[in-house]
């Protein structure tokens, strides 16, 4: 033994399915992919300092385009989920028991692999798609080319689309479990004061969701600012997401770029932990705030 | 804080084999030598199975190695065929991590790969060889001077040919009469017809390739780059490729705010009717979409007098290849004249022979000249009046890098 089993020890020894491939995979990923930026353990000899990768990637205004738009996309979609998801699940959760089972279908698209989800959009949304036809057929529009311009208007609207769909049903997920512990006597007492249904929602029911809101915001957020398989098919050329720079210089750049791929996603992570830090003490300020009112 | 010391060491020695050094021998020769006589490889052969690495995007030429290669190389010389379908970025990859792990004996055997990741695979010692030079039906049909240089990056016996291809515009003649056959026509046409025209994002293989095109003619031709990479030339000359791309941009689909992610992409485009030219670095592209429904029957290619690039795509055996002997018989058997007259069917595939018909005897030139390539497929001579090489990859690298910035904007 290296050491007298203290308590600590068992705590991490008991642990360890959880720690072990956290260290090693998780952990000695990002090693590796920390190293490789800075031009360490690269497949080939590399050239220049250390932080040459990073310079050529914060010089690179094309960079600073993706981040913005990376960041635009994520923030939209999250936001924009979270808040379907919130409406709809307060609005399932008051249903009559009788349509409880059939809200269920709120479930699919959890099911569906979120490439399947980028398809199920190119198909309704593209210029020669489902809507497309179908407004040409109501006589809505005459020709292809003035169905509004949805998938490529350099906006990220597609892949806003997609993850919100995917995003909705992931929120009303974690609101509704709140929702069913939620004491609806509060609701009724509220009612019998006076309260109107809108104050009922944004002073009673909203604070209460607001842990599940911020969760699901976190995780949507962050998964959209880095995924890779809906922009792989709804990505636009100009600015792209950033996850599809990498992609293209890990895989189809000379190896010597490696570094440059291996700092952009360096720098997602830092990040990604700095956005994590930063939105949880605002959340808990400002909730902080409210209590003292 | 021994327990602290002890759970960093424990990490490290966990992680460390991850790291193990790429200073190893480049070359690890393993079980066979790459001069060992041919015959004795073939007997080595016998019975094994081979991993064949390749891009599997293609239903006709994964059907042509599970049917064709496969059956034969069984009746040949008993080998197995396995056709593993892997993009050939994602396959260096993972040789890259075997190496980095230390694995001497890993799972791919046979690759195909095209010259910008050989370069790369060459460079970090990935492949065995030089072992192009003992295949005894590369040797005896194919023309050295043929398959000097992959990409500008010299070959040296570590690739095998295969086959070759050529850049090729398609169109439809029912929706387009007339079509430019110079780049200067192609600019006017462009500019006559707004939004019919797009290209691929570089670094997509066929994006990459068109601009190349517009950069050899609109610099005054490629023989000033044959060389080698000489960063001066780039600096005077490239300005002029992405005045020409930035002209046409307000004229291209989606007003050049955006382009289309692949080539695949594109061909969709264009048999929707959004866009009025496909563009294919395979001759018989067109003719193979025809056959499978996807492009109607009226749809032809052509090339540009400036010049169409052709390339020799080539197999490379990997340095931990676990069936050395397996890949060579297989790399030789696809260039006996019965594998390329298969290949060359546009049935099959319609992938251009790389042997040099003039060493061929007559009746074996005679299959070769006899094979229908359909309506749609340039022939082999309007396709060689046209012919200009590849340009070296570091030009590649560069233009595709920088294209970025000029043309597409932050």
């Amino acid at each position: 033994m290296f050491w007298a089993p203290s308590r600590t020890a068992i705590l991490i020894l008991k642990l360890s399915p959880l720690i072990l491939p956290f260290v090693v995979l998780f952990c000695g990923g990002v090693f590796l992919t920390v190293c490789q930026s800075l031009g360490i353990f690269t497949p080939l000899p590399h050239t220049g300092g250390i932080l040459a990768a990073y310079g050529v990637i914060l010089s690179d205004p094309s960079f600073l385009g993706s981040f913005g738009f990376s960041l635009g996309v994520a923030l939209v979609s999250a936001a924009a989920s979270v808040a379907a998801g919130t409406f709809l699940a307060y609005r399932v959760w008051q249903l009559p028991k009788a349509l409880a089972g059939a809200a269920l279908v709120y479930k699919i698209p959890l099911i569906l692999p979120h490439i399947a989800v980028a398809f199920v959009v190119l198909i309704f949304w593209s210029r020669s798609g489902i809507l497309s036809s179908l407004a040409w057929h109501l006589g809505l529009i005459q020709s292809m080319p003035d169905f509004p311009n949805v998938l490529y208007s350099g906006w990220g609207l597609g892949m806003i689309l997609a993850y919100t769909l995917k995003g909705t049903p992931f929120a009303m997920l974690l609101i509704l479990a709140l929702l069913v512990r939620f004491d609806v006597r509060q609701i009724q007492t509220a009612a019998m004061l006076g309260a109107s249904k809108r104050r009922i929602f944004f002073s009673i029911v909203l604070p209460r969701l607001a842990p599940a809101m911020h969760t699901s915001f976190i995780i949507l957020f962050l998964y959209s600012f880095g995924a890779f398989d809906i922009p792989y098919i709804l990505s636009e050329s100009r600015p792209g997401m950033l996850s599809l720079n990498v992609y293209n210089l890990y895989f189809k750049h000379d190896l010597a770029r490696r570094p440059e791929a291996m700092a952009i996603l360096t720098l997602m992570l830092f990040f990604a932990v700095v956005f994590i830090i930063a939105y949880s003490r605002t959340v808990t300020r400002l909730e902080n705030g409210v209590r003292k009112l | 804080m021994t327990l602290r010391w002890n759970m960093t060491f424990l990490l490290l020695m966990l992680v460390i084999p991850f790291f193990h050094p790429f200073t190893l021998p480049a070359r690890a020769s393993g079980d066979i030598l790459p001069d060992t006589p041919f015959e004795q490889i073939l007997e080595q052969a016998r019975g094994t199975q081979v991993q064949w690495y390749m891009y599997g995007g293609w239903t006709h030429v994964n059907t042509w190695v599970d049917t064709f290669v496969a059956k034969e190389m069984k009746q040949r010389y008993d080998i197995h065929v396995k056709r593993v379908p892997m993009d050939a970025g994602v396959f260096i990859n993972k040789l890259l991590n075997e190496k980095a792990a230390g694995k001497t004996t890993g799972t791919i055997d046979l690759l195909w790969i095209n010259g910008e990741n050989f370069k790369n695979a060459k460079e970090t010692g990935l492949l065995f060889g030089p072992f192009a030079g003992h295949l005894p039906h590369v040797r005896q049909y194919v023309n050295p001077d043929s398959i000097t240089h992959d990409f500008g990056f010299p070959v040296d016996g570590f690739e095998a040919p295969f086959g070759r291809a050529q850049f090729v515009f398609e169109y439809d003649t029912d929706r387009t009469d007339t079509v430019p056959d110079t780049v200067a026509a192609l600019k006017q046409w462009i500019m006559d017809n707004p939004g019919q025209f797009t290209y691929p994002q570089p670094p997509d293989f066929t994006g990459s390739a068109f601009i190349r095109h517009i950069f050899y003619a609109v610099t005054g031709g490629h023989g000033q780059y044959m060389a080698g990479w000489d960063p001066d030339l780039y600096e005077k000359n490239a300005p002029l490729l992405w005045d020409w791309l930035n002209q046409i941009k307000p004229f291209l689909w989606q007003k050049g705010r955006t382009y289309p992610r692949d080539s695949a992409f594109l061909d969709t485009l264009f048999a929707r009717g959004e866009v009025a030219f496909s563009m294919s670095y395979h001759p018989p592209h067109a003719q193979n979409m025809i056959m499978e429904g996807s492009y109607p029957d009226t749809v032809r290619t052509f090339a540009l007098k400036d010049g169409a690039i052709f390339n020799t795509h080539f197999t490379a055996i990997a340095f931990n290849a676990p069936n050395k002997a397996g890949a060579m018989v297989l790399a030789d058997f696809l260039m006996s004249v019965d594998a390329q007259v298969s290949k060359f069917q546009p049935e099959n595939w319609g992938d251009f022979p790389v042997l040099d018909l003039n060493r061929l005897s007559a009746s074996d030139r005679q299959r070769f000249e006899t094979v229908d390539l359909g309506p749609a497929t340039l022939t082999p001579d309007q396709l060689a009046a046209v012919a200009v090489p590849e340009i070296p990859a570091q030009y590649l690298e560069a233009l595709e890098q920088d294209w970025k910035t000029h043309v597409l904007g932050p």
